[in-house]
């Protein structure tokens, strides 16, 4: 027996010795660019029993898609299981280009300038969009994807294979601002902006979608009490991530005047695994790619029947987080982060 | 309200247009302004028709010395494929009542040398309440570059502040008429007040209003309330209300009296292409940007965000059955 399936009871162990509940837990693929808070993220998702990561698939964004390779692997290598297969992604959004890095925000590693050494374990020797296919049509129906930047690899997922979207349980996507201000400038959030024609694709795919934008993940943040506690912790990774956190909070500083750090993977996480904790609404979400709201995304709330067709007519509705439970996220958060 | 000694010296920009009816006679009732034009634009309906229900109106309300001068027929970008909203104001654009055409004419002047030359003759002092698409206001600017600062004040109707359009889940009907025209408006540096429909939307005249005003023997009202079966009827179908956004009465009296409505401050951007094409995306400095943007350096405006909405259906219904 593919010991994938079957073994329901008694879940079983994870690579890294956290013990699985009863149930079976969820396939996952994580869609990353380590990245600080990609890397809470990660480390907490190899912590949390309810998942299974299959693999991760790295994309540009906080880094460069090779250095979020890296440090995926690294990620991996850390947490105890060096054998989660890390595809590669795309060097570049679909038309092409150099990708916006966001080196300013991640430090020029990607985890804060703290310059860890080359990990041993090499990549998987299939394409982020390879892996994501093959996953998928291997597990139909149980596979989610949790992806933290640019949708490039999802978007050629999707193009590689038709039946992709009806595939994949879930996706999980970090990205937009909905009804608020963007972070790269007024109009644009920085996943999307990195590959709008991507996200465009993948949000009128007909997946099973929930976007969770920064009009809810910045509304928790870890202060510096948190971040504090955090380093005190007997977390397993405690002292780790809050080496990794100290040029991710001054930047904060600076650009929002917050003193602490805004939790936009690991909030993303926990609509994962703790979908209990938002609230949604449904409805159907496109991306603008042209002029100087590229990478807008503007959801239709269906509050008004449209005299004819529009951009947003005759797509499917994927589920948008329209309010979070601010403390039990962070609380969630922090108990994961800072479990022995 | 107090009524300041001189009364304020408007021109209203309009397309009417049952609701931009409603504002003009609202205005025309109200002793804190005085009405010195009307300029016209498409919109509601085609900028000829704008005209000549401009002139029916003022005929009807015994205010035909008043000038209207004619807007243009075509966008800033010389764009004559127009979205006119006959289905919510009806053919004629005053709820198909087929009203006889107007005795009187319009004056000479464009829209835009009318704008200019009243904004000249009292620098400073006039606002301008613009009510459609803001192609004149962008003309004006175009043909003096000093009309940004000699016009007291623009008070316009347009954009979706944080929420969805009413053309589309992306655009205002006034911006997305001409995105063009609006991104130099809310660029110009002139005094600008914005008021879109995040804020209309929270005024309606109900069903039940509608039965009052028709049961006054106020002139208005019972002009009004023969147009009004068609917009109501558009909002039953479009939104499951039960009654109707009064838009433009909302911004004149955001015009006539400041304090009905609060304001934030920032920079305006109009998209002008694309799927969001007529997209307003309003940056209040809350947040610093990493990177010059779009928004970077670009004079700000005023965009109202909270209105006293009990407080302008009163006035609006008021006024209309007192006259």
């Amino acid at each position: 027996m593919d010991d994938h399936v079957g073994v329901v009871d008694d879940g079983g162990i994870n690579c890294n010795g956290v013990l699985a509940p009863p149930s079976l837990p969820q396939k996952l693929i994580i869609d990353t660019d380590p990245g600080i808070d990609d890397s809470m993220a990660i480390l907490m998702a190899f912590q949390t029993p309810e998942v299974e990561i299959i693999g991760l698939t790295t994309i540009f964004g906080n880094v460069t898609t090779e250095d979020a390779t890296r440090n995926a692997l690294l990620l991996c290598e850390i947490t105890g299981c060096p054998d989660v297969p890390v595809a590669e992604g795309s060097p570049e959004p679909l038309k092409g280009g150099r990708p916006r890095v966001a080196d300013f925000v991640h430090g020029s590693d990607g985890l804060g300038n703290i310059f860890l050494p080359t990990p041993k374990a090499k990549k998987y020797e299939k394409s982020a969009s390879e892996f994501l296919v093959e996953k998928v049509s291997e597990y139909p129906g149980e596979v989610s994807i949790l992806a933290l930047g640019p949708l490039t690899n999802l978007a050629l997922a999707i193009k590689r294979d038709s039946s992709f979207a009806s595939k994949v349980k879930k996706i999980v996507v970090l990205g937009g601002s909905f009804f608020a201000l963007g972070n790269v400038n007024p109009a644009a959030e920085a996943n999307i902006y990195g590959d709008p024609e991507a996200a465009d694709v993948v949000f009128t795919s007909g997946a099973d979608i929930v976007v969770v934008g920064i009009n809810i993940t910045t509304q928790v943040k870890m202060t510096d009490d948190d971040l504090l506690q955090l380093k005190q912790s007997k977390g397993k990774h405690g002292q780790l991530l809050s080496n990794m956190c100290k040029f991710y909070r001054d930047w904060h500083v600076n650009s929002d005047g917050v003193y602490g750090i805004f939790l936009h993977d690991p909030v993303s996480f926990v609509a994962l695994v703790r979908p209990d904790l938002f609230t949604y609404k449904k409805g159907v979400v496109r991306v603008e790619t042209q002029g100087i709201c590229v990478g807008h995304t503007l959801m239709d709330q269906g509050l008004k029947r449209w005299n004819g067709s529009n951009p947003w007519t005759g797509y499917s509705p994927v589920s948008v987080a329209w309010t979070v439970n601010v403390d039990e996220v962070l609380d969630y958060i922090k108990e994961q982060l800072m479990k022995p | 309200m107090a009524i300041p000694a001189e009364p304020k010296k408007i021109i209203i920009d309009t397309d009417p247009g049952i609701d931009d009816a409603m504002a003009i006679f609202v205005a025309l009732r109200s002793p804190e302004v005085e009405v010195i034009g009307l300029t016209t634009i498409y919109g509601n309906v085609y900028t000829t028709l704008a005209t000549r229900n401009a002139l029916h109106l003022l005929e009807v309300a015994g205010r035909t010395d008043i000038p209207v001068a004619e807007g243009s027929h075509v966008t800033i970008t010389k764009g004559t494929k127009l979205r006119i909203a006959d289905f919510v104001h009806g053919a004629d654009g005053l709820g198909n009542q087929n009203f006889p055409p107007p005795q009187g004419k319009k004056i000479d002047k464009s829209a835009a040398e009318f704008l200019v030359e009243q904004a000249n003759l009292y620098p400073g002092k006039v606002t301008v309440v613009a009510l459609g698409p803001l192609t004149n206001i962008a003309l004006a600017l175009e043909l003096d570059p000093s009309f940004a600062k000699n016009v007291g004040q623009v008070v316009l109707l347009g954009g979706a502040f944080a929420v969805n359009g009413n053309v589309n889940p992306a655009a205002e009907a006034n911006i997305f008429g001409d995105p063009d025209a609006a991104d130099i408006v809310f660029t110009s540096g002139a005094d600008i007040l914005a008021v879109g429909i995040n804020v209309t939307h929270q005024v309606v005249l109900t069903d039940a209003d509608r039965e009052k005003l028709e049961n006054s023997s106020g002139k208005f009202a019972q002009y009004l309330c023969k147009i009004l079966n068609v917009y109501f009827a558009y909002h039953h179908e479009a939104y499951s209300t039960k009654g109707v956004y009064l838009h433009d009465p909302a911004a004149i009296l955001a015009a006539i009296n400041p304090s009905l409505v609060t304001y934030t401050e920032g920079v305006v951007r109009v998209q002008i292409t694309g799927i969001t094409r007529g997209l307003t995306v309003l940056y209040n400095k809350q947040k610093r940007f990493g990177e010059v943007t779009e928004w970077s350096d670009k004079p700000t405006v005023k965009v109202a965000v909270t209105v006293d909405a009990p407080a302008i259906v009163k006035l609006v219904m008021d006024r209309l059955m007192d006259s």
